[in-house]
């Protein structure tokens, strides 16, 4: 009993330093957030006053605010499906040739490495001069679009830098999965005359699905917080045709009437959203991990 | 043994004497956020210039950390800052937002201070609230429309146009000699706000002076004044092709390259744009609203003020810093390189090309005082003029998203 509790002692010392600055920096401003969130507090004047759920009941009419969310909800739809297909594609690719492997996989990690508002500067040279240099010279004419000022290609473009930047991170973790994928299981299937894409949906793509359950997990999370890239790219503009909802509650807390404590009580819903959203993603993969 | 003993001695005085000198020479770090980052380095030499002086005078090693965050983050990094407890010792803001800062006590009574008996009364009221204090330390005061090209006029024998019939036919002729009228630069939202700051400014001061009142009572309407977006349109029918990818600095740079005749910018773009063309020749119109040339005015304004952070551990060094910007041996040479309008009596230099031809209107007296809205109303602009460029939205529902944008400021303020 004595070395169990130690065990969790140990276990705890462990995982203070980070459980400490996931309090310090995560879940107290979240809770506190949730105290301004029924204040009427500006961000600017030191006096504030208690309104309840005054701001949650404004949200409801928020045209805005509903649109980000709307926004934010293909935006996480699409890049969900272009970043984790890639992303396993790339993987299947790199753990299936013989030379380079590492090459690749560094070289598609790359990117990730590179923080969001960087890429969305490096991008936004290229969707502004590189592209229409192209198009200009070159005769490329399918490239002559307006990509950060047409609501339709910015989505493109969002979607596309955002990819580029998650692709290598979630291809780590595909990786790690296949390699543990025995190859005897592959063997059997190819003596069995399976081929293969048979292969890779009958027998790989099963054992790999607890990995697919993180990703997913991952990328939800991380679109539906999508900021810095937007931010840079298109400002969320032209108007807020391409803002997010955390870009949405931003523009509510520092720019023109600077409500914190509105922006606050947004940003509650979005966490209740995401909260929910992921809650039910992991109930449900976990439910198909658990059948096979 | 005694010989020993003296030299030991002798060593231990030495140490102390110079140790003693060490101490007296103080250290100290200095603060300072502004919003100007196509000024960064003439500002980073006045600041070096300050910190040679402080260490001559009083022997104060002043470290100066000068932070220039881009304009369309400005105001949220400096409003973080005040928040979070990390407030700089010294800040820049914009003149209309003076009276919020001081509310919030955000800001420093300056009334006392030397510089302020140098500035000139017309510029020392703008930095004056109702309580008779100052405030904020002004820096750019000027007279803006539009910046057009000189050569490009003279070429095509065209002189600034007074009313909107004449600036649509200086289109048609600029256009004929194969000439794009406007140069449009409209990634920040900032830079399409310009347009309504201005044909707001010429309207309301020329036809409609109590509008701005009215607005604020929530008894005005922007239908009082949608022929303002007749002229916007026509700039923008007339304008430079993919307007939403260029930002301000790309397109003072093209104006400047003769990418277009007219730009609907600031004289504080002056820089920017001589920087890319030092030969070009740069003047200042007032923009034309409706055919009433009453409303053809420039906008004078003081934009850029400097403040002092009332709590701030360098509150004297600040403060010196302040004053040393209106110093009669450095003033005007930091004035000039920033292009600024002269503000105080100290300041006896060549006026800049865009300062000389704004002259021309001003002795005219053609020029209001800028409008003062809510930044929520003026953000609400911006984003709403580059929704009509993309054309995702019409007039009719810009005039009621900027009536109800109005009155959700006055609710909240």
């Amino acid at each position: 009993m004595k070395s169990k509790a130690k065990q969790n002692l140990s276990l705890l010392l462990f995982v203070a330093p980070a459980l400490i600055v996931y309090l310090l920096f995560k879940l107290i401003p979240a809770i506190s957030g949730m105290f301004y969130a029924m204040t009427d507090w500006n961000g600017f004047y030191q006096d504030f006053q208690f309104v309840g759920f005054a701001n949650f009941g404004e949200i409801f009419t928020d045209k805005p605010f509903w649109h980000s969310v709307w926004f934010t909800l293909k935006f996480v739809v699409v890049n969900l499906l272009l970043s984790n297909g890639a992303a396993l594609a790339l993987a299947y690719y790199i753990e299936s040739i013989r030379k380079g492997k590492s090459f690749f996989r560094t070289a598609y990690y790359l990117p990730n490495m590179i923080s969001g508002v960087i890429s969305g500067y490096m991008w936004m040279f290229i969707f502004t001069k590189v592209l229409y240099y192209f198009a200009d010279n070159w005769g490329w004419a399918f490239l002559d679009h307006s990509w950060i000022g047409d609501p339709n290609y910015s989505f493109i473009a969002i979607v596309i830098v955002s990819a580029w930047n998650s692709c290598g991170y979630l291809m780590i973790i595909y990786i790690a999965a296949l390699q543990g994928v025995s190859p005897q299981y592959i063997e059997a299937a190819q003596l069995d005359g399976g081929n293969g894409w048979q292969i890779f949906w009958k027998v790989v793509f099963p054992m790999i699905r607890h990995a697919l359950t993180i990703c997913i997990f991952w990328s939800l999370n991380n679109g539906f917080q999508m900021f810095d890239t937007v931010y840079t790219l298109t400002g969320g503009g032209p108007g807020r045709a391409t803002q997010t909802v955390a870009l949405n509650i931003f523009e509510e807390a520092f720019q023109g009437n600077i409500r914190y404590g509105y922006a606050t009580a947004k940003s509650t819903v979005l966490f209740l959203i995401v909260f929910s959203i992921t809650l039910l993603q992991l109930r449900f993969m976990k439910m198909q991990e658990e059948e096979l | 043994m005694k010989k020993w003993m003296a030299l030991l001695l002798t060593v231990i005085m030495v140490m102390c004497s110079f140790g003693a000198a060490m101490a007296e020479e103080k250290t100290a770090e200095l603060n300072i956020m502004m919003s100007s980052a196509n000024l960064m380095e003439q500002w980073q030499d006045f600041c070096d210039q300050f910190a040679a002086k402080v260490l001559a005078e009083q022997n104060i090693k002043v470290k100066i950390n000068l932070e220039m965050p881009a304009s369309g983050q400005y105001d949220s990094v400096l409003q973080a800052r005040l928040n979070g407890g990390d407030a700089p010792d010294v800040y820049m803001i914009h003149c209309n937002n003076l009276n919020v800062y001081t509310k919030a006590n955000y800001t420093t009574d300056l009334t006392q201070e030397a510089f302020t008996a140098q500035l000139f009364e017309s510029v020392r009221k703008t930095v004056t609230l109702e309580d008779g204090k100052v405030y904020a330390a002004p820096l750019e005061n000027q007279a803006w429309g539009v910046l057009y090209n000189k050569e490009i006029f003279e070429e095509c024998g065209l002189k600034t146009p007074d009313t909107l019939t004449e600036l649509k036919a200086a289109c048609e002729t600029l256009k004929a000699k194969g000439y794009t009228p406007f140069m449009l630069a409209f990634q920040e939202q900032w830079v399409p706000q310009l347009m309504t700051a201005l044909t707001l400014g010429g309207k309301v001061s020329g036809e409609l002076p109590d509008w701005v009142d009215r607005m604020y009572k929530d008894e005005g309407s922007y239908e009082e004044v949608r022929e303002i977006f007749d002229v916007i349109q026509l700039i923008m029918a007339n304008g430079t092709k993919r307007a939403m990818e260029e930002g301000s600095e790309a397109g003072a740079a093209d104006f400047a390259m003769g990418a277009a005749a007219m730009f609907v910018q600031g004289t504080w773009a002056e820089g920017s744009v001589m920087t890319a063309n030092p030969d070009m020749k740069v003047g200042v119109m007032p923009l034309p609203i409706n055919d009433n040339p009453g409303c053809t005015m420039l906008n004078m304004a003081t934009s850029s003020v400097l403040c002092v952070y009332p709590k701030s551990t360098e509150k004297e060094l600040a403060l010196q810093f302040i004053n040393y910007i209106y110093d009669e041996e450095v003033s005007s040479q930091l004035f000039q390189a920033c292009t600024y309008n002269p503000v105080a009596a100290c300041h006896t230099y060549e006026p800049s090309q865009c300062v000389a031809s704004a002259a021309e209107f001003l002795a005219a007296g053609r020029a209001y005082e800028e409008l003062v809205l809510p930044s929520a109303v003026t953000d609400e602009q911006g984003k709403l003029l580059q929704e009509l460029y993309v054309g995702t939205v019409t007039v009719d529902e810009i005039i009621t998203r900027l009536d109800a944008a109005f009155q959700n400021a006055n609710k909240l303020n």
